[in-house]
């Protein structure tokens, strides 16, 4: 990478660590660490809970996904603003109002000490792998991509976000997340920009050319529950997916906690209701126009270039002479592509028609190589290829002007950056305060607490960079774990759909919030092709109904 | 605090955002079906 780029971004980590370190001064108690005194506006928490969600795998893999698939993972997000809508009328004024520090506190309010130790704990493992996770992703890329140890690239995005995270609490990473959110944002609009400027077709004729393939397809109306992306799926089983994610999950629970009121908190999350779903399309949109900048560039064949180098040394002609295919195939789409913008530009309605299939047949030839250059890569390495990650940063690098690449891997570190700190303010705060506070050391000083916070904070950090580093020989551990973690997630909601409930009691929570999972599992091992997005409306809808039934039996008995 | 123990205030502004928000997917929606009709029919 160029040295502006590399001077751009050691800049904005550099800027991200000193606004972190300042905003510590303020901080004396752990209403102030982990709440920040309830006091932030709603614009900077809904930015904030923006950021939280965007991590660098929305940055690198889903632009990725874009090229590949198209827009239909959009979908995805159609529950989003509902689920919004349901938790402002509902959990946000029951957490806001009842002054807890996690939303598993809440669960001893309304059940009892084990349903709130259970969960808090399921929390605590799911996300303890998931924030290693979150590092690793842009971490290989980038190793991949600049030829470094791993180790290097963890740390380069890991301690930094420790350093202030540990020091600043939430005031660091809430007004980090804002900065990190505009950054994001510029970075995307920059680049569409640049790529509508360097095509060398009109947008509409560009746009037809993806939409020929099928990257234009948002909508699937088909009702198969072993579709992964479908409308229905999107918005039935995101809907409950959303509720779980920003209703019962501490690291976003906590960031609406820390508005200045109940109104302030239903605002901010209102601000990702109304941005979501076209954020969510402009960044697979950036993907379809990579996608078509590379049927007038010459495209790598394989995008990794670690996997590149790997099959080029230990299959020398087998990986040139699919090269030489891939160029000639190359040649032609190239060929069809520009017939197809002369067609739609002389008006000739059957001419463009005719000169769209051509392009259609190129295209499935460039595809079909590929294919074989993946599965050799994965023969020769033993890994799973993950190509799609590589996309948009070999595109960023090798084509974006000077800075404007250095801005945009400054984007990716930002979205890795903002996810890893939320997590881990949220780690600590459950830590803390369901475990340490709860069964440890009820009376200890404000003082006391805030070390054992910012200690608590450091395990985490750490624990996440080592998973982190050693992610491909962790790689079954943290994919059994993550997993687990869809077993209860539905499950969860449902335990707190359940304490709105005014029947429910305590043992219905805690034994069905059991069963929730176990059912979820069972479903997972027993019909593996539904979509996991099911799994959340399956987990909730069963821990209210057994949750209900058994509160109804034990007041019956007694 | 209770829905029902908002002040009407809190309730109408809530109520205009629901309906903003509603409007706004609306809108995004029919802008993502027209360029799948336009462009992927």
């Amino acid at each position: 990478m160029h040295p502006i780029n590399w001077i751009i971004v050691v800049v904005y980590i550099t800027y991200v660590m000193v606004d972190g370190i300042r905003r510590a001064k303020g901080t004396k108690e752990i209403e102030g660490y982990f709440l920040a005194n309830r006091s932030l506006p709603w614009w900077a928490v809904g930015l904030s809970v923006m950021a939280t969600q965007l991590s660098a795998v929305t940055m690198i893999g889903t632009t990725g996904q874009g090229a590949t698939d198209g827009l239909r993972f959009v979908q995805f997000y159609f529950g989003l603003p509902l689920a919004m809508v349901i938790l402002g009328v509902t959990l946000v004024p029951f957490l806001h109002g009842a002054g807890v520090f996690t939303a598993y506190e809440y669960l001893e309010r309304r059940f009892d000490a084990k349903t709130r130790s259970l969960t808090s704990f399921l929390f605590l493992m799911s996300r303890g792998m998931a924030a290693g996770t979150i590092i690793a992703a842009p971490g290989v890329v980038f190793s991949a991509i600049f030829g470094w140890d791993l180790l290097w690239s963890v740390a380069l995005i890991g301690v930094p976000t420790v350093i202030y995270t540990m020091l600043g609490g939430v005031q660091a990473v809430t007004w980090a997340d804002v900065k990190q959110m505009v950054l994001i944002v510029a970075a995307l609009v920059a680049v569409v920009i640049v790529l509508l400027v360097q095509l060398p077709v009109t947008p509409d004729d560009a746009l037809a050319i993806a939409g020929s393939t099928g990257r234009l397809q948002v909508f699937d109306f088909s009702f198969d529950i072993n579709e992964t992306y479908t409308f229905w799926s999107g918005l039935i089983g995101g809907t409950f997916l959303m509720l779980s994610y920003f209703g019962t999950d501490q690291s976003q629970v906590q960031r609406y906690l820390t508005a200045r009121s109940v109104d302030e908190a239903r605002s901010s999350l209102l601000m990702s209701a109304y941005w979501k779903i076209p954020l969510q399309a402009l960044v697979l949109l950036v993907g379809v126009l990579v996608f078509v900048f590379y049927l007038f560039q010459a495209p790598p064949l394989l995008y990794n270039p670690a996997h590149e180098t790997s099959v080029r040394t230990a299959e020398p002609s087998a990986y040139a002479e699919m090269e030489s295919r891939y160029g000639s195939a190359f040649d032609a789409r190239e060929a069809a592509a520009r017939a197809v913008a002369d067609a739609r530009a002389s008006g000739d309605e059957s001419a463009a028609a005719s000169a769209m299939s051509v392009f259609v047949a190129r295209e499935a030839e460039v595809t079909e190589i590929r294919g074989e250059a993946l599965t050799l890569a994965e023969q020769v390495t033993g890994e799973s290829s993950r190509d799609v990650n590589y996309i948009i940063p070999r595109f960023v690098l090798d084509w974006l002007p000077i800075g404007l690449g250095g801005i945009f891997i400054a984007a990716v570190m930002a979205a890795a950056m903002s996810s890893i700190a939320a997590e881990l303010n949220s780690l600590s705060t459950a830590t803390v305060i369901d475990f340490y506070r709860r069964w440890f050391r009820p009376e200890a000083s404000d003082a006391h607490y805030l070390r054992v916070s910012k200690l608590a904070t450091l395990f985490w950090g750490v624990f996440a960079c080592v998973v982190a580093t050693f992610a491909a020989t962790l790689g079954s551990l943290i994919e059994v774990v993550n997993r687990f973690g869809s077993f209860f997630y539905g499950s969860i909601l449902g335990v707190f759909i359940l304490g709105m409930i005014p029947g429910a009691r305590a043992v219905g929570g805690f034994f069905g919030l059991l069963v929730g999972m176990g059912t979820v599992a069972a479903v997972n091992f027993g019909a593996p092709s539904v979509s996991f997005l099911w799994h959340n409306v399956i987990g909730a809808v069963t821990v209210v109904v057994v949750g209900l039934t058994l509160s109804l039996g034990t007041r019956a008995a007694r | 605090m209770d829905r029902r123990d908002a002040p009407p205030d809190a309730r109408q502004r809530f109520r205009r955002t629901l309906v903003r928000v509603l409007t706004i997917q609306v809108i995004a929606l029919a802008l993502l079906w027209l360029l799948q009709t336009r462009y992927a029919g």
